[in-house]
């Protein structure tokens, strides 16, 4: 399973440490080519510190990790700059340059790694602008002039930009409108399907894990407690994820998805 | 070998089976960009259809030139055929794309140099009723609670005063000493030419009592700190840490503006008294190697020839200089909107606005002193 070629994120035995604080411990992961992976755990479960390992924003005290078939934590440019060029990311609160605008936000990774005329560029980015769901007069806004739903939308603009095959998103619905949030993982999903993207999402939105994700994974005492089909998930026996799945929101999440 | 290493160069042919049908194959994505848009430039006579099913990936850049190329060519939307994951995609793009941007007509020049100088004007006067207003409001809040000592913020003043206070002892000290011999050296450079060497040692403790101890003082603590209070007030601001001061029913006047200016008030004729010491010394230092002068005929001649005036003088404007650099500073971080290009060029602001209305007030001071023959 390991060495299974489909495998676009391979972690191994992952350990992170502050200090004594033991974030993961021996944690593996696998994420195939093509499926929507969402990442669910408690608050300060290490989520957010995992997508960080996996960007090399965060050096990991051991394991590996092997990100499109090439070595994340390797120190040689060449396959951290593959990495980069084939990775979109979506921080939490956008992480958009304050002192761009929206436009120019979105243009920052198309100029540093294309050589297309200008116009064309400006084009590519307007597309990505309105696919993420903003007005083409947001485009030229600051980000501090934006409403945190649109700083989002924004931010995965900007994560398109160069239409990576591999997507980062953490929680992209957190902070949009129930009905903005169901729009925005109908995107997601025409997105990947049409690319044939790879997604790793960070989410706490039951309805997303129900509507796009392929597989759920669950962080819980420090690993992976389990990674499979969300059915699978929800029936797995552990006292965090049958809280999680079967308390009055995953109750409602589920029958929303059944009458379907 | 894992498949997204492999990639198919596009192309676009004639299909050979209908003679009028174009057809595309390979990846359609950002990767080749440069490859399709070359490919694209030339518009193909006589094709009436496309067949995109062989594509084989196709993204958001993919499905964008290849639109736009339909359009050049007039090919209308339903004779092209493709894969129905990638029509998604296509009708996506599609209609993302469909409302082109408002462009932006660019007023002519003289309007905007007008426009510029008058809203330079314009700023200029409301910077100044906002630092009026911003005073007033500083010792409203400074009379209200100095007779709450529940409200007086013992330890953050404590703090400021070591942050702008004791930590800058070194560099003013440094400084000052520095400043010091290099007056003295050319004191005495000039004057050696009237025999009149001895004349050094009150040019050195004129300009440092009067002066230079409580001027460098003010310069460096202008740059040094006025820049520290812009940008730690301006940053919680972008964090909304001073929206959440403000529902919690506390002031951030007294919260963050006052500690701050108290502590310079208490700071600064401490640090501008050592300046002037320091500076003092430096003069000393530079009398006795290349002067001849002795620290024992340095002191005495300083003891008999000026008046301890000079230094009341110097430090009676260490404490409006610390009021201006502190309202300064806070005020400039409160300006601050939130993003970081604002951080910066309100820092910058507050450093070159104290900087000069230091010199300003000096320059007011020592003509003031003059005319009252002090």
């Amino acid at each position: 399973m390991t060495d299974d070629p489909r495998n676009i994120i391979e972690v191994s035995g992952l350990c992170n440490r502050f200090g004594d604080f033991v974030v993961h411990e021996n944690l593996d992961l696998q994420v195939r080519q093509g499926e929507i992976i969402g990442v669910v755990g408690g608050s300060g479960s290490g989520k957010s510190v995992l997508m960080r390992s996996i960007l090399a924003l965060n050096k990991p005290q051991s394991g590996s990790i092997v990100v499109l078939g090439r070595n994340a934590l390797s120190a040689r440019a060449r396959d951290r700059l593959y990495i980069e060029r084939n990775t979109g990311v979506l921080f939490q609160n956008g992480a958009l340059f304050s002192s761009l605008t929206v436009l120019e936000n979105v243009l920052v990774p198309l100029k540093e790694h294309s050589t297309l005329p200008d116009r064309l560029m400006t084009e590519l980015a307007m597309v990505k602008i309105q696919l993420a769901g903003l007005e083409p007069e947001a485009a030229f806004k600051f980000p501090a002039e934006l409403s945190g739903g649109m700083r989002k939308r924004a931010g995965i603009a900007r994560a398109l930009a160069m239409d990576a095959p591999l997507l980062f998103l953490d929680e992209p619905t957190a902070g949009l409108d129930p009905i903005s949030a169901a729009e925005f993982d109908r995107l997601i999903l025409t997105i990947q399907k049409a690319l044939q993207l790879t997604v790793f999402l960070i989410t706490h939105d039951l309805d997303t894990l129900y509507t796009i994700c392929d597989r759920v994974a669950v962080i819980a005492d420090r690993k992976v407690l389990v990674n499979a089909p969300i059915g699978e998930v929800a029936a797995f026996d552990h006292p965090w994820i049958q809280e999680y799945f079967h308390g009055p929101r995953g109750r409602a999440a589920q029958s929303a998805q059944e009458k379907l | 070998m894992p498949i997204w290493l492999e990639t198919i160069e596009p192309n676009l042919d004639i299909d050979p089976q209908h003679g009028t049908c174009l057809q595309a194959t390979g990846d359609w994505t950002f990767q080749h960009a440069d490859a399709l848009v070359s490919l694209l430039r030339e518009k193909r006579a006589g094709m009436d259809s496309m067949d995109a099913r062989s594509i084989n990936r196709i993204d958001a850049t993919g499905s964008q030139l290849l639109m736009a190329f339909l359009r050049r060519q007039g090919i209308a939307g339903d004779q092209l055929a493709a894969k129905p994951e990638h029509l998604a995609l296509i009708d996506a793009v599609l209609s993302a794309s469909q409302s082109p941007p408002a462009a932006v007509q660019p007023a002519a020049l003289t309007i905007r140099v007008l426009a510029g100088i008058g809203a330079f004007m314009e700023k200029a006067q409301a910077n100044t009723l906002i630092f009026l207003a911003f005073l007033g409001q500083t010792l409203l809040s400074a009379m209200i609670n100095i007779v709450r000592p529940k409200h007086w913020r013992i330890t953050s003043v404590v703090f400021h005063m070591q942050a702008v206070g004791l930590n800058a002892v070194p560099l003013v000290m440094l400084l000052s000493f520095m400043i010091g011999a290099v007056i003295a050296f050319l004191g005495a450079t000039v004057l050696s030419e009237f025999g009149a060497e001895l004349w050094v040692v009150e040019l050195v403790g004129v300009s440092f009592l009067r002066e230079f101890g409580v001027m460098l003082t003010a310069i460096l603590l202008a740059g040094r700190t006025a820049s520290a209070f812009t940008a730690q007030i301006g940053s919680m601001k972008s964090g909304e840490e001073l929206d959440a001061i403000k529902t919690m029913g506390l002031d951030p006047i007294e919260l963050l503006v006052l500690p701050r200016i108290i502590a310079l008030l208490l700071t600064m004729p401490l640090l501008a008294f050592l300046a002037t010491m320091a500076g003092l010394l430096g003069g000393m230092a530079v009398c006795d190697w290349s002067l001849g002068i002795s620290p024992e005929m340095f002191m005495s001649r300083l003891n008999s020839e000026l008046s301890p005036r000079h230094i009341w003088i110097g430090l009676s404007k260490a404490p409006v200089f610390a009021a201006v650099i502190g309202l300064i500073g806070c005020l400039e971080g409160f300006k601050c909107k939130g993003n970081a290009q604002s951080v910066g060029e309100h820092t910058t602001s507050s450093v070159v606005q104290s900087i000069s209305l230091v010199i300003l007030l000096d320059a007011l001071a020592a003509m003031f002193f003059m005319e009252l023959d002090l």
